[in-house]
């Protein structure tokens, strides 16, 4: 490819812009048609509460892309983005309530659009301030005004309804009630979709090349021609756009918001999710916060200690596979393509990951209720340590054999490990 | 005059316990050029293991272990989790202490519970030190700042009397020229980072029992250490030391105000056109004062990101 010249090929794109037309393009090509027809079939096999929970899947998506248009792309990391998030939540919650009292006319299935130009505008204002600086600087100011806000909404009573916060009705419209929780998620599904294509598009556009070159060469631009300043902020607002919509889908879906939307822990799990994923590949952080999102959910009703699991994940992510685990899987199906010895360097590395991940989490539930409050009550009450129920049977935490079997995973998988690298590299 | 008195001691001890941690924080920025999002974690690291400590080992056993043990866990985060992290540059470093951050406030919701522990003083501690206006002024809180000030002094007396000061001080400066004058350059970050990360351990140690130990203190406390260093300038010392005691006044001094933007707004007459701002205009001023800090540094970041003390960017 030369200087200057467009990828042509959409997989291209995808595949971190070095594949060609290959087997993996088809690969890809695939896998994302079955990802879409299934997403389409969806409400027909699952349950309602199943249906949830892949709408919140996909609002963290669209979240993601945004954030990984700014982060990944464009090189500004955001430490606060869930402000723009929550001021397309709320945006969107004013729209309902105005379409409520017929102070507004806009078709439901275009509500959450009041969303994305929320973030869009806000963002505009918050991006003129927080791109005069870079780097450390400008993850400090996104910071704070994300903070600032937090400190402000409870007491913002008109703008965002106190600590109650605010909600809404969702109106019908052409026939549609949207009182189903089914047409909540075709909805979802289409602004999802079109979120990815339109961000895809932007990637493909001589602007989206600028956002790239904002975070390779940003001292040439102004000998090109360009205001960087101008374009940063432009890029800071799309990306607020973006975030504002996956805000405005969750205010859409949950008719409501509350000023909770603005703390740091939304705005830690976007960045968590984006890095999980991997910012090279354009969907790498949409798969990382979908299948995390959808992860949290099914992993939340039997454990408590989800988001700690998350945060290990994302250490470990940064350490082994710094480019993501997107990234990670490209590489690796790469070198498999050169034969058994790859495998079987796969395959140990995965089964180390497993075992390891085991370890972790048996030592981790095993605490967690041991420290716990009913277990101290229990202990102080019958002054004995009964035994913890974990994976199927009963474990007894006065037997060192219980503490031994979490250590005995940690080294079997560094075992493993070990095993797997004299396989080689990945990347021969 | 009482509240006046009061508070400014209060503003002083509470300066004096930022700067344990601030201090730690801009000296590893000087050296690293990493802003350590994780560095309140050794805060709350300090109080949660003096309080697990303090069951066992009693109160005094635990204020030395426990920052002995943030200290050391500085080290190992510094070794095997940042030091990997410096050849994909500034972002991945950042990324890596966000996630750490992260991950130690997951962790102690966890094993302590998602709650304020019931981590105070020993009864023995527990008398007044003087008498002002009929108020009795605890002793443990001068015992906060006493702590403070015999650690500045240490860090003081070894930073400008000692040689491996005299490396530290220049690696804060100039750090590849340090290193290439042939000074063990890894091992001085890493010992820098355990310092820093011991001396948030002590002050999470002794202000834990004084403030709160809860699993959002790192966050709480970790806003205002940012604003602390950024006023200051990142990288100064002394300006943290300055930006420290401003800030402790002015949240000790907020927290008095009980006039509201309406009275303000009363004075021109202009009282019923605040009300309709909503609550908002009617709270006192003194709920607001978790903003101050905050709306200081973004104008900080804005007008003079060098910050008080800091070298022109």
């Amino acid at each position: 490819m030369t200087e200057g010249s467009l990828p042509t090929s959409p997989v291209r794109l995808l595949a971190g812009e070095r594949g060609g037309w290959s087997r993996r393009g088809l690969v890809l090509y695939f896998a994302l048609a079955a990802g879409a027809v299934l997403l389409m079939l969806l409400p027909a096999l699952a349950s309602d509460a199943a249906l949830g929970a892949v709408d919140r899947a996909m609002i963290a998506a669209v979240f993601a892309l945004a954030f990984n248009l700014l982060a990944g792309q464009a090189g500004m990391l955001s430490f606060g983005h869930a402000a723009y998030f929550a001021v397309g939540a709320f945006a969107t919650v004013h729209a309902m309530i105005a379409i409520e009292h017929s102070r507004l006319w806009l078709p439901t299935p275009l509500v959450p659009l009041a969303g994305g130009v929320g973030g869009f505008l806000f963002a505009g204002v918050a991006g003129f301030f927080a791109t005069k600086r870079s780097g450390v600087y400008f993850a400090m100011v996104t910071l704070a005004i994300a903070e600032l806000l937090h400190t402000l909404a409870p007491n913002l009573e008109g703008l965002f309804g106190g600590e109650a916060g605010l909600s809404s009705f969702r109106q019908p419209f052409m026939g549609v009630s949207f009182g189903k929780e089914m047409q909540v998620y075709y909805l979802t599904v289409g602004w999802t979709a079109a979120s990815v294509v339109l961000l895809w598009a932007y990637t493909h556009s001589l602007f989206g090349r600028l956002t790239l070159a904002c975070r390779e060469t940003e001292k040439r631009l102004p000998s090109l021609g360009f205001n960087v300043h101008h374009t940063k902020i432009l890029i800071f607002a799309i990306s607020g756009l973006f975030s504002g919509l996956a805000g405005g889908l969750l205010a859409f879906s949950t008719e409501s918001a509350n000023y909770e939307l603005f703390q740091s822990s939304v705005s830690a799990m976007v960045v968590l999710q984006t890095f999980i994923g991997g910012t090279g590949l354009f969907l790498g952080p949409a798969l990382g916060a979908f299948f995390l999102t959808l992860f949290g959910r099914v992993a939340s009703d039997l454990t408590r200690s989800w988001l700690l699991y998350q945060g290990l994940l994302f250490i470990v992510v940064m350490v082994l596979a710094p480019h993501g685990v997107g990234r990670w899987m490209v590489d690796e199906a790469e070198a498999l393509a050169g034969g058994g010895r790859a495998a079987l360097r796969l395959a140990c590395i995965l089964a180390a990951v497993l075992v390891a991940a085991t370890g972790v989490v048996m030592l981790a539930e095993l605490s967690h209720t041991l420290l716990s409050r009913d277990y101290e009550a229990i202990v102080t009450r019958t002054a004995s340590y009964p035994p913890i129920p974990l994976f199927g049977r009963s474990w007894d935490p006065a037997s060192p054999l219980t503490w031994l079997a979490p250590l005995a995973l940690f080294a079997t998988a560094a075992l493993l490990a070990i095993i797997g690298r004299r396989f080689g590299q990945a990347r021969a | 005059m009482e509240f006046l008195l009061i508070s400014a001691i209060n503003g002083l001890i509470y300066g004096l316990l930022l700067f344990m941690v601030a201090s730690g924080l801009t000296l590893v920025f000087g050296m690293m050029g990493v802003v350590n999002f994780a560095h309140a974690s050794f805060y709350m690291l300090g109080a949660y293991f003096a309080y697990a400590l303090a069951r066992a080992i009693g109160f005094v056993g635990a204020l030395i272990l426990a920052p002995l043990l943030v200290g050391l866990i500085g080290i190992l985060i510094e070794r095997y989790l940042l030091r990997p992290m410096h050849r994909f540059g500034g972002a991945h470093e950042l990324l890596m202490t966000f996630g750490l951050a992260f991950m130690f406030q997951e962790l102690m919701k966890m094993l302590f519970g998602d709650y304020t522990v019931p981590y105070k003083q020993p009864a023995y501690l527990r008398f007044p030190a003087f008498t002002v206006f009929g108020t009795e002024y605890p002793f443990y809180r001068l015992f906060v700042g006493l702590t403070a000030i015999v650690l500045f002094a240490v860090l003081f007396a070894i930073l400008r009397g000692t040689r491996i000061g005299l490396v530290v001080r220049a690696a804060v400066q100039r750090p590849t020229m340090t290193a290439a004058l042939g000074h063990n350059i890894d091992t001085l970050f890493m010992g820098t980072f355990g310092l820093g990360a011991w001396m948030a351990g002590v002050a999470g140690a002794v202000g834990g029992a004084f403030l709160t130990t809860s699993p959002n203190m790192a966050l709480e406390l970790g806003v205002i250490v940012f604003v602390v260093v950024v006023v200051g300038g990142l990288g100064s010392l002394a300006g943290a030391l300055v930006a420290s005691i401003l800030i402790g006044f002015m949240t000790s001094f907020a927290v008095g105000l009980t006039i509201s933007l309406a009275d303000i707004a009363g004075l021109v007459g202009a009282r019923d056109v605040a009300m309709e701002l909503g609550s908002i205009a009617s709270t006192p001023l003194s709920t607001f004062a978790g903003a101050i800090p905050v709306l200081l540094m973004l104008l900080v970041l804005m007008l003079r990101p060098a910050g008080l003390f800091g070298e022109k960017l």
